[in-house]
């Protein structure tokens, strides 16, 4: 059964105005979903808070225990020190060569799979999908060294090449993607395989930019993991001018002693890039325009 | 049939073709992504297989034990508990995460002034670090010098040990990891909401039906195919917790947080049995592949597509 | 839409600049996976190791300094992660069958990493070489180096924990300070009259994660109570002898009335200690730094006697790996010039660890290492009180995590002393019968 878009609101009532529907009945100045949000927000908040005032501290400060919630004066330069102890430019860069090429990957194959297992009947899909979604339920750790060695086999080892290949394509896109395609009304694709557009013409030209939201979420979270990622990098890297952000990180945490007022700054550095790339994504959360112009 | 009545040969063939060409099609699709990771995950879980009928340290050239491993895993009381811890925290992550996850993103998906601020700040504990965040909660936690016991002994409570209590630190990283993991399924339920036409969403609310209900019988089948990924999703990932555990407690204090993966991990790294944490991954994969394989058929019943 | 069919271009371009980056490094990354070579007379090796911050610098500097004057090797020096991160690298390193040339591992791997077929049994440089003197190194190093009648590690690091205590809160609570000659009723006494709950003042620490760390101090009390950890045949437990009881039993009293700081394992007790609130600690050389740069009033001194003042020590080796008998020389010229007294005493002195040999103790720049970290030469001299040392068997993993079960559920209050003893004694047994 396909979902009929509902026709224009009936003629009783008179067109209201395109505000908030709580704003008509709540008597409060502002909406009263802020007085979720706000506590939220700073529940959620508060962690990060803590890191970013333990970064501006002196080393004094930051080590006691545990660190001082109000520091007495701003250390900026914390930062700038934080990003000379280590080459901080290099590493960002491998970092983000690493994440937007993981991303470009998934993106793009996890579409490609993620279609065939939502909309065309071909033999053998769903003991495939199986098989695939099954490769999400073996930890790392245990298929570490066996990734290792066949990368090695590549010739890819202590390069950011070796990085990336292995994390290419996740089942994790492919099944996010699936779910997704199978939401949009099938007409709209139906109709253009009448028409004669290939499959391919219809994943790229329909499906894809119906599915903004979904592909934006799936790049963010990929760049996360790709971002985040510390275990198979510190196996596969073994030069300095290879290491990633994460990798770096850990050179601020000595095994009897952390400079956490370095370590809070570095960790803060590395975060901007990702939450920036989320408020970027956010526009592709709003209500897609495309989706709204369907006949 | 044509207009003039003569039976069209193409058709039958033409259907043939067509569905032909879905196969081909089909395949075609997946290929890219069923190479890499053949290549880069079947292989490697297949290598470990072999790990698992092996006896090694991972140092030594190792020697074949057959199902020895597997069998020691039936005797072995201390996989029994981290059975056990896995799935206390499996059972209580996955319904307050994806419910809280609803919740919030029903509520961020709003245009009301400084969404976008909620909307990052929602998102801020996913993108901490995992080390972060454990050095974090280390202190907000301790029981002597932490801001929790601190603001329980402003409110005249008994101060807690959280984590180093045995009875509570489990539910400490329910806590913390709910925290940490809320975001990831907020932006998931925000791309869903998306798909949702507005104008349904008004009808309904012109024609009389309270925001509740019209939550209940429009927006919550339409995130069917959400919801299924995002359960679906979290059991495996809950039952194969791991970073957490690592950063903070260890699998302790007296071996309350030990879960499944934790203690592969202690069995491989520690102890240096290699073939035994194989085995102990291979009986979590198929426990996994059960609970999935039960939670799609469950999907496949009730989860309604548009299409 | 245009820009999505772009993806395959995005994703080709991108696979293949990171490709080509593998051969920007030095060369010598990309010959071998390990990074060494040699050819016409000049050898690379690769050493892997941890260090972070001043241990760093440090190492940078002396492997620069070696470089510079050893014009045929050049030592490629690389960081691989911190403690059990690095055991993984190293692992996998092994399984595809070039590892570094060299490699820092923690004492505790020795046994497991021993039963690698590459890895380079030093015996026949050691005999070799006289001017080597083995005999020089502590005796605890040499014991965690040797593994059955192989010697494969140089050792890397040594250390042993001492008392540290501070004297502002010995003074403000009227009591006088730790002599060489105390006892564990001083030392009991003591921890009781330092602890003020109001103040959140404690008068001990001790770090209960049931890790090594946790289980290495209670076997420095075991041996000071006149107990050993296993049978001489090493086939059975022996800690739960009544030396073994006793110290469990001093642990439970003191945690009783919360005169011990428990530490969670992310090592906090030292903010906690440099900021006035806990009395005394049993630690190591590697806290020092940072107790001085705090100015904490502090005083250093042997650890209090039950029966003897043994303390444990804990060292870890440099592993060489066999890459070719070139690479396998030109590393054992690095280990040789690294360990020697003039190079170790130039390492101590920039980063306040123990000397590893005792003749460093004998040159000039010695005095000028002790004034620099004062309460140093304590650790160093109390190097001789280091006597024993725990199982070089492969199943101490195993071991170690009974006991520090035992050792947790006690200072928790959770278990009794004679119980928990017991309870982690059939644990052992049961380990050290299994096969293999």
């Amino acid at each position: 059964m396909s979902v009929q878009p509902a026709i224009a609101a009936p003629e009783r009532f008179p067109p209201l105005p395109d505000a908030e529907p709580s704003r008509r009945r709540s008597r409060l100045p502002f909406s009263p979903w802020h007085l979720f949000l706000a506590p939220l927000a700073a529940i959620m908040l508060v962690p990060f808070i803590w890191m970013v005032i333990v970064s501006l501290e002196t080393r004094q400060q930051a080590t006691s225990f545990p660190p001082q919630l109000i520091p007495s004066s701003l250390h900026f330069s914390n930062y700038s020190a934080a990003w000379n102890a280590v080459p901080f430019g290099r590493f960002f860069i491998n970092s983000l060569l690493y994440s937007l090429a993981t991303v470009a990957g998934n993106l793009l194959f996890c579409s490609l799979a993620g279609y065939a297992f939502a909309r065309i009947r071909f033999f053998g899909r769903d003991v495939l999908f199986v098989v695939l979604l099954a490769t999400l339920m073996v930890p790392f750790q245990v298929i570490l060294i066996p990734t290792f060695l066949i990368v090695k086999q590549i010739g890819l080892v202590d390069s950011i090449g070796g990085l990336i290949m292995p994390n290419l394509c996740s089942a994790f896109g492919i099944f996010m993607l699936r779910q997704f395609f199978r939401t949009l009304p099938i007409e709209l694709e139906e109709a253009a395989r009448i028409d004669g557009t290939s499959r391919l013409g219809i994943l790229f030209k329909i499906v894809l930019p119906l599915s903004l939201p979904a592909l934006a979420t799936l790049g963010i979270i990929q760049f996360m993991w790709s971002w985040n990622d510390f275990l198979w990098p510190l196996i596969i890297i073994d030069s300095q001018a290879h290491d990633t952000l994460q990798l770096g990180l850990s050179q601020f945490q000595g095994s009897h002693f952390t400079q956490w007022n370095l370590l809070m700054a570095a960790t803060v550095m590395s975060q901007i890039p990702m939450l920036l790339v989320f408020l970027f994504a956010q526009r592709w959360f709003i209500r897609s325009v495309a989706f709204t112009g369907i006949k | 049939m044509t207009a003039s009545g003569i039976a069209v040969s193409p058709r039958p063939s033409l259907l043939k073709r067509l569905a032909a060409s879905d196969h081909l099609a089909g395949w075609a699709f997946v290929a890219p992504a069923v190479i890499l990771i053949a290549v880069f995950a079947l292989i490697p879980i297949g290598w470990s297989l072999l790990l698992s009928l092996q006896s090694t340290n991972l140092i030594a050239p190792a020697h074949y034990v057959g199902l020895a491993n597997y069998r020691a895993l039936t005797k072995d009381p201390a996989f029994r508990s981290a059975i056990g811890h896995t799935l206390v925290y499996t059972v209580l992550f996955v319904p307050i995460s994806v419910a809280g996850a609803l919740g919030i993103a029903v509520a961020l998906n709003r245009r009301i002034r400084g969404i976008r601020f909620y909307r990052v700040a929602v998102f801020v504990p996913l993108v901490t670090s995992t080390v972060a965040t454990g050095i974090i909660f280390l202190w907000l936690l301790d029981p002597t010098f932490g801001l929790v016991n601190y603001v329980l002994h402003l409110l005249g409570l008994p101060q807690q040990q959280f984590l180093q209590d045995p009875n509570q630190a489990l539910y400490c990283i329910v806590v913390m990891t709910v925290w940490s993991w809320l975001g990831f399924d907020v932006i998931i339920y925000l791309a869903a909401l998306q798909g949702i036409p507005e104008d349904l969403l008004e009808a309904s609310e012109m024609d009389g039906a309270s925001r509740w209900a019209t939550f209940r019988s429009i927006v919550l089948p339409l995130l069917g195919p959400a919801t299924l990924f995002i359960v679906v999703w979290s059991t495996i990932n809950a039952l194969q917790l791991f970073d957490e555990i690592y950063v903070t407690t260890r699998g302790g204090p007296l071996g309350s947080t030990t879960v499944i993966v934790y203690y592969l991990y202690q069995q491989a790294f520690q102890f240096f049995n290699g073939g035994y944490g194989a085995a102990i991954a291979y009986v979590l994969f198929l426990g996994i592949l059960i609970v999935t394989l039960l939670q799609l058929w469950i999907g496949r019943r009730r989860v309604y597509y548009s299409s | 839409m245009k820009r999505l069919a772009l993806l395959p271009l995005i994703v080709g371009t991108l696979a293949l600049a990171a490709c080509g980056g593998t051969s920007s490094s030095g060369g010598s990354a990309s010959k071998a996976a390990s990074g060494g070579s040699s050819s016409g007379g000049h050898t690379t090796i690769t050493v892997w190791q941890g260090d972070t911050e001043t241990e760093a610098a440090a190492f940078k500097t002396l492997v620069a300094e070696f470089n510079r004057t050893h014009p045929t090797i050049t030592v490629n020096s690389q960081f691989y992660g911190n403690s059990d991160y690095a055991l993984q690298k190293v692992l996998a390193a092994i399984a595809g069958g070039k590892p570094p040339d060299i490699s820092y591992l923690y004492g505790s791997w020795a046994p497991n990493i021993a039963t690698n077929p590459q890895v380079v049994k030093l015996n026949k440089f050691i005999n070799a070489d006289p001017s080597f003197n083995w005999n020089d190194f502590f005796p605890a190093e040499r014991k965690v180096a040797t593994v059955g009648n192989n010697i494969i590690g140089v050792p890397a690091l040594v250390d042993n924990l001492a008392l540290v205590y501070n004297k502002t809160l010995f003074q403000q609570a009227g009591i006088p300070t730790p002599t060489p000659q105390w006892t564990w009723s001083d030392f009991e006494n003591a921890a009781l009259k330092l602890t003020d709950p109001a103040k959140k003042q404690f008068g001990w620490a001790y770090v209960n994660d049931a890790s090594e760390d946790t289980v290495w101090r209670y076997w420095a009390m075991l041996w000071q109570a006149g107990g050993s950890i296993l049978s001489p045949d090493a086939k059975q437990a022996a800690f739960n002898s009544a030396a073994g009881v006793k110290a469990m039993t001093l642990l439970q009293q003191l945690s009783a009335k919360h005169a011990i700081y428990l530490d969670d394992g992310s090592d906090n007790y030292l903010s906690v200690f440099n900021n006035g609130h806990i009395g005394m600690l049993w630690t190591g050389p590697w806290d020092l730094a940072q107790i001085i740069q705090s100015k904490v009033k502090y005083g250093v001194t042997i650890l209090p006697a039950d029966q003897n003042h043994q303390t444990i020590s804990g060292p870890d080796n440099w592993v060489m790996f066999n890459n070719g008998s070139a690479r396998e020389q030109a590393a054992w010229t690095f280990l040789k010039w690294l360990t020697s007294p003039a190079i170790d005493l130039q390492w101590v002195t920039l980063t306040g660890d123990l000397p590893v040999r005792a003749s460093v103790a004998k040159l000039a720049g010695y005095t000028k290492f002790t004034q620099r970290y004062p309460g140093i030469g304590v650790w160093a001299a109390n190097l001789n009180n280091a006597t024993q040392a725990r199982p070089q068997i492969t199943t101490y993993p195993k071991i170690s995590t009974a006991i520090g079960q035992a050792v947790q559920g006690v200072l928790l209050g959770k278990a009794q002393p004679q119980q928990a003893l017991s309870q982690a004694a059939q644990q052992v047994n049961g380990i050290l019968a299994a096969p293999g």
